[in-house]
């Protein structure tokens, strides 16, 4: 699927977003599970010691007041907008970057968002579209921001 | 030279890897549902995309090898992602990833390590995720009491 058709379409200050989600324990422990099911990478799933993102007393002891999500669950729900719109074209070739700059707690509610912000030509013929990127609660506060570079082939 | 013991004693000029492996189906279908990316061309049969937030988990590839110890006294946070794709990871494809500790700093009482990490196709050293990572060595602030 060539992404180029929805980008053209898209007028600068167009915004892209997903519904909102709460962030559920469940959602949070899913990615601490991936990540020892990943390094076996033996078809089964695999767990890790009690982490800030699935134990609260543990997060406590950390300093936290409860569990906190990882912060690549918001890169992930904004990474799914571009895949929503554009298909593969970010897993192909672009940049993607996020901060997280507010804890996610258990069941705070999440949108992930995107504006477009400007087109550029490219040398090889092709589009650059710059989108700010950014999670936000249920109340609009931002929870993590940043920038992601889309390219269109020509 | 801080490799070989914990993540926390990683300094600026500390190098893991390059280590090689093999990107599965698995690993990109299960990162993708766990992620709730259920697009067909991550979650399908023949030759899935692997998502470019999935070199996150490279970190933690070159911190198992080169930090053999484990954490160290605190729970991480991930601060910063900031990945540039050259081209796509399929399944199938055999990798190398290797990554540098090219900043470490206190800022507002928390100590920051940043790492970059290079992902490339075996057969031909190809670039195809450049990845810069910034990760917080503990959320309790130095001075705070535990």
């Amino acid at each position: 699927m060539s992404p180029r058709a929805p980008l053209m379409a898209l007028e600068i200050g167009a915004e892209l977003r997903s519904a909102p989600r709460p962030m559920t324990r469940e959602r949070m422990r899913w990615y601490v599970d991936v990540q020892p099911t990943v390094a076996a990478d033996d078809g089964r799933i695999h767990t890790q010691p009690p982490t800030i993102h699935d134990d609260d007393d543990y997060a406590r002891k950390q300093g936290l007041p409860a569990i906190i999500a990882d912060g690549m669950i918001s890169t992930n729900w904004i990474l799914g907008l571009f895949f929503d719109a554009f298909g593969p074209s970010l897993a192909e070739k672009g940049r993607l970057k996020t901060k997280y700059i507010a804890p996610i707690y258990e069941d705070q509610v999440v949108i992930a968002v995107a504006r477009l912000t400007a087109r550029t030509a490219q040398a090889d013929g092709g589009f650059g579209y710059l989108f700010d990127v950014w999670c936000e609660d249920d109340t609009g506060k931002k929870l993590t921001v940043g920038d992601a570079l889309i390219h269109a082939p020509a | 030279m801080a490799v070989g013991g914990y993540v926390s004693d990683l300094d600026v000029g500390d190098r893991i890897g390059p280590l090689a492996y093999t990107m599965s189906k698995f690993v990109v279908r299960e990162y993708c549902h766990a992620n709730e990316l259920h697009h067909a061309f991550v979650q399908g049969v023949d030759g899935p995309i692997a998502p470019p937030t999935l070199v996150h988990l490279d970190k933690l590839r070159l911190y198992r090898h080169g930090c053999p110890k484990g954490t160290g006294p605190n729970a991480r946070i991930h601060y910063e992602f900031d990945a540039t794709i050259h081209g796509a990871v399929t399944a199938g494809e055999r990798l190398t990833v290797a990554g540098e500790v090219t900043e470490r700093y206190q800022k507002k009482g928390r100590e920051y390590v940043v790492m970059v990490i290079e992902l490339r196709r075996a057969s031909d050293d190809a670039l195809l995720i450049a990845y810069k990572d910034t990760t917080v060595l503990a959320y309790r602030k130095s001075g705070e009491a535990a």
